[in-house]
């Protein structure tokens, strides 16, 4: 696709004998929020700091602006903000010292939008970082993402630490950002972290792309869960084949059944056996991405 | 202010630099101290020549061992041994720090995540090492030419200042292998204990090559046989042995940013 901002072109990036990726192909389109998903030790984090050329590919490539991350590489980091997942600042600096320091190394002859964003989020910048918590920490690694207007933005689980009041405030500044023409691209470990904000997400797990798909086409894949107790067990494979219907797990005299569609056959079904409770509820999407990775999981 | 690499890294190394200035000068002022006693009692040589030879190899300064003589006692006393010891401990510090140390600390990446090169990077580094080195060799001939003032000591500032570069010198070479390694390998600890390794081998070679056959072909390749051969405190310093220290030093630090360019960075 040309009108790429991002494009991850079969990268593969092995470690020794470890694996890190295998292979990975996917793009991300300008103005988009792209959420990078997959439990932790999956590969972001590698295929992140293949995109900023920290380490090199064994295989593939990736593009940015049009531009080979190798070969450009600065001009890549020039308009890309980035937010490490593993942040580490200099103890003996503030905040402040920190947005200085940062912006006569990229040519800025001011802090940008450093002290407005500080405010939003509430940071001093002032105290050395040696003084901050954990939560404050993060929001000194997001000010430095941010307050060069990055037309990318990159960021590895930038959520971590932040109390709930504050990963608002965040989200807000990423929707600005996105308003202001800026493309995000977003790690986590958790799809709710980000199905809010994420446009399109991809799941990687054991280095490998599983999925790429729009948040809108994962929702129209949630299902009711629907859990039936019954005084005997039905028989196994009872409720295979029936349409819309699928049994995902059993326990005791509980089956935990998922319903796509209309209800009616699986009512059918289970008034054949004796029902003593029924429970149901809406599947949020974290419920259909765990059971899209235990499909994935089957596969292998 | 925060304007470059180069000027954080020196800014950095202030609070290290007092505590070498001190410990330089402090050496300086106390066995400068004692060279009146030393001076006015000629037994000391004669007792000194019955050193066995290898003793003497390890105490001896460019020329022959000579306690009396202002430059025989200052060779003795600071250059053969503690002066190199200081500034390459000092620069050898400074040359691990610059990459492998910010590296193991993180920071590496934040700075790598701006739109500097590496190359530039690691050029800057080499900067603030070379620029930190020759500022703790201002403080060593200073506190020698006040020393030597206030005691008469019978040596020129020239002769003084031409053996604090040549120990200048010596030390910005292993500061510069130890930026390389460190470039290359991104671990701290493995770098000091290269950089050290290879400086106590070639003062053991340079030391005992007046005693060892064997040696005395090779000490051409030990930096610590150039540090001292033109014998500065006696007759300044000779191209021929200053130019192999400078090159050791260009060499190592040219080759350092190509060594952090090619390869993964933060891992492991």
């Amino acid at each position: 696709m040309t009108d790429a901002l991002v494009s991850v072109e079969r990268l593969t990036k092995r470690y020794g004998t470890a694996r890190g990726v295998v292979d990975l192909s996917f793009d991300v389109r300008p103005g988009e929020v792209f959420g990078f998903l997959g439990p932790n030790g999956a590969g972001k984090t590698t295929t992140i700091r293949l995109l900023l050329d920290l380490i090199r590919p064994t295989t593939g490539r990736v593009v940015a602006f049009g531009r080979d991350v190798r070969r450009s590489s600065r001009e890549v980091r020039a308009r890309t903000g980035y937010l490490s997942g593993d942040l580490r600042l200099y103890e003996r600096l503030t905040p402040r010292e920190h947005l200085r320091y940062l912006a006569s190394l990229r040519g800025l002859p001011h802090l940008g939008d450093g002290e407005a964003i500080a405010e939003r989020l509430e940071l001093e910048l002032d105290r050395p970082v040696r003084a901050l918590s954990k939560g404050n920490r993060q929001k000194v690694g997001i000010l430095l993402a941010l307050f060069h207007r990055p037309e990318l933005l990159v960021l590895d689980e930038p959520t971590s630490g932040l109390d709930p009041l504050m990963q608002q405030a965040f989200y807000a500044l990423l929707r600005e950002r996105v308003a202001a023409g800026g493309t995000i691209f977003l790690s986590s470990h958790v799809l709710a972290e980000v199905q809010h904000v994420a446009d399109r997400v991809a799941a990687i797990r054991e280095g490998r792309l599983e999925l790429v798909d729009t948040v809108e086409a994962l929702r129209s894949r949630a299902f009711t869960r629907v859990a039936a107790t019954f005084r005997a067990a039905p028989p196994e494979h009872a409720f295979d084949g029936l349409p819309g219907i699928r049994e995902l797990e059993r326990r005791n005299g509980t089956v935990l059944l998922a319903l796509s569609g209309p209800a009616d056959p699986l009512v059918k079904a289970l008034a054949t056996y004796e029902v003593l409770t029924l429970d149901s509820h809406e599947a949020d999407l974290e419920d259909v991405f765990l059971d899209l990775y235990r499909e994935g999981g089957d596969a292998d | 202010m925060l304007t470059s690499v180069a000027v954080k890294t020196l800014r950095d190394l202030r609070r290290g630099f007092l505590w070498w200035s001190l410990g330089l000068a402090g050496m300086v002022a106390l066995m400068v101290a004692v060279y009146p006693t030393v001076r006015d009692n000629p037994a000391l040589n004669r007792f000194v020549e019955q050193y066995p030879d290898t003793l003497k190899a390890f105490i001896g300064f460019g020329g022959a061992v000579d306690y009396t003589s202002a430059a025989g006692y200052l060779g003795s006393e600071l250059f053969s041994f503690m002066v190199p010891l200081l500034l390459l401990l000092a620069a050898i510090g400074a040359g691990a720090r610059a990459v492998a140390g910010e590296e193991e600390a993180g920071t590496l990446e934040l700075l790598l995540s701006c739109p500097v090169s590496r190359r530039r990077l690691v050029l800057e580094k080499l900067a603030a090492l070379a620029v930190e080195t020759t500022a703790l060799g201002v403080v060593l001939v200073v506190s020698l030419w006040i020393g030597a003032r206030a005691v008469s000591m019978d040596v020129s500032l020239a002769h003084l200042a031409a053996a604090t570069t040549s120990a200048v010198l010596l030390a910005l070479a292993y500061g510069a292998i130890a930026l390389l390694v460190g470039a290359a390998t991104g671990r701290r600890a493995l770098t000091i204990a290269v950089a050290a390794a290879l400086a106590v081998a070639a003062f053991l070679v340079a030391s005992l090559a007046p005693l060892v056959g064997a040696l005395d072909i090779v000490k051409e390749a030990s930096p610590f046989y150039h540090y001292s051969a033109s014998d500065p405190l006696r007759h300044g310093l000779a191209a021929i042995h200053a130019l192999p220290l400078l090159a050791l030093a260009a060499v190592a630090g040219l080759l350092a940013p190509f060594a952090l360019e090619r390869r993964d960075v933060g891992v492991g």
